[in-house]
């Protein structure tokens, strides 16, 4: 029972996971290329994570699967918003872009 | 020159220094372009467009060869777990036979390496500081290859990395990079413990290294991190892996003589020489992963 709940959260995230790398291809411009990747940081490995520790329940597993969701949850909002800002202060026409697409 | 000489005979004239042409730069202006003829010219995107059919049959098929390429190969793989492979001979018994026995080592990697094999690791380890010796030479700015466009750019660089209205970037680091660099060190302490060692610890610190200079720039790091400390840092790590590792030559290349005490299998103080072996190849890939990143990017260390 508890693995089929673990595979249950394990493919949920693949299908996330999945669903984000239809959309960097899809999307052309910057921003919503990173809109779709960042689905695949969050929600995605989340899922996968949260299905590990059910399939193990180890205090120890578990504490070390939360450090990772800790580091990815902290650390990937941050490069998001770092390559944001690079390409919104670089890039001169990006608000004719942002119309266009 | 205008008549068509053999190769030979070109290089021959070279040699002598027949071939110099007076008034070069005059003569590069005037002489007329050659007409680059290269694939690219042929199979250009406009092309491609043209022929989606052409191109999906072409790349289908690519991938089709290559992936019956690979499955056959996998096919004539020996079996895996099979106790006739060629990978399991007298080597491999002797490693995990006599492994702790002889390295002290619980991890049978790090014995490997930093034991039985330490002079190809003191290879590598030298092949990495010869690399970043490389491209200190090529890009470490001075007067020479130093325009005011590039400090100009620099300087604005500075410019966002001191006022910066939102240090989003800043904080993350601040919370993060304590812990990347603890964990690495971690790392390269227990290698002989658990799995990791000098290399991946190693570039793990340069990871939080990396992280903190790009969020408050090259003045910041510079405070704590000079060309100095860098160079004094690498080529120490050097030396005391040399002279760690010579003691055996000396004595032998065999330990005779004068052993080196192994420790109980399992504590942090055990194991030989491998416990600063592993912090001497942990400091060079630090300082070589950090090194790469900030000549690359500032062009100083």
């Amino acid at each position: 029972m508890r693995e089929a709940i673990a595979a249950i959260f394990i493919i949920f995230g693949l299908i996330v996971f999945l669903i984000s790398i239809f959309g960097i291809f899809r999307f052309k411009y910057v921003l919503n290329r990173m809109h779709a990747a960042a689905l695949g940081d969050t929600l995605g490995l989340g899922l996968i994570v949260v299905g590990l520790m059910i399939y193990s329940l180890n205090f120890f597993v578990v504490a070390k699967l939360l450090l990772i969701i800790l580091f990815f949850w902290l650390s990937a909002p941050i490069a998001t918003h770092s390559i944001a800002k690079v390409e919104v202060l670089t890039n001169k026409n990006y608000e004719e872009r942002v119309r266009e697409k | 020159m205008d008549e068509k000489k053999s190769f030979l005979k070109h290089l021959e004239a070279w040699v002598d220094g027949e071939e110099v042409i007076l008034d070069a730069d005059k003569y590069i202006s005037t002489r007329t372009k050659k007409e680059k003829r290269s694939w690219r010219h042929h199979f250009t995107i406009q092309y491609v467009k043209e022929n989606k059919k052409l191109y999906g049959i072409l790349s289908i098929g690519i991938s089709v060869l290559f992936i019956a390429i690979m499955l056959s190969v996998v096919n004539s793989l020996p079996e895996y777990g099979n106790a006739h492979n060629p990978a399991n001979n007298e080597v491999m018994e002797r490693y995990l036979e006599s492994g702790i026995e002889e390295t002290g080592a619980i991890n049978f990697v790090a014995g490997m390496i930093l034991d039985y094999r330490a002079f190809d690791t003191f290879g590598e380890s030298n092949v990495l500081f010869l690399a970043v010796m490389c491209v200190v030479l090529l890009l470490k700015k001075d007067k020479n290859n130093y325009s005011e466009q590039e400090e100009q750019e620099i300087q604005e660089d500075d410019y966002f990395d001191t006022n910066e209205k939102h240090p989003i970037l800043q904080i993350g680091a601040k919370l993060i990079t304590p812990l990347v660099i603890l964990y690495g060190i971690y790392v390269i302490l227990n290698g002989h413990l658990s799995p990791g060692g000098g290399f991946s610890g190693g570039t793990i610190i340069g990871a939080g290294l990396i992280l903190y200079a790009s969020a408050y720039g090259q003045k910041k790091m510079q405070s704590f991190f000079t060309f100095r400390t860098f160079t004094k840092i690498c080529v120490s790590g050097l030396l005391t892996y040399c002279a760690c590792k010579s003691y055996s030559f000396f004595t032998g290349a065999n330990h005779v003589g004068y052993e080196i005490p192994k420790g109980i299998a399992g504590n942090i103080l055990s194991s030989g020489f491998i416990l600063p072996l592993n912090i001497c190849v942990g400091l060079i890939v630090a300082c070589t992963m950090y090194g790469f990143y900030a000549l690359f990017t500032k062009g100083d260390i």
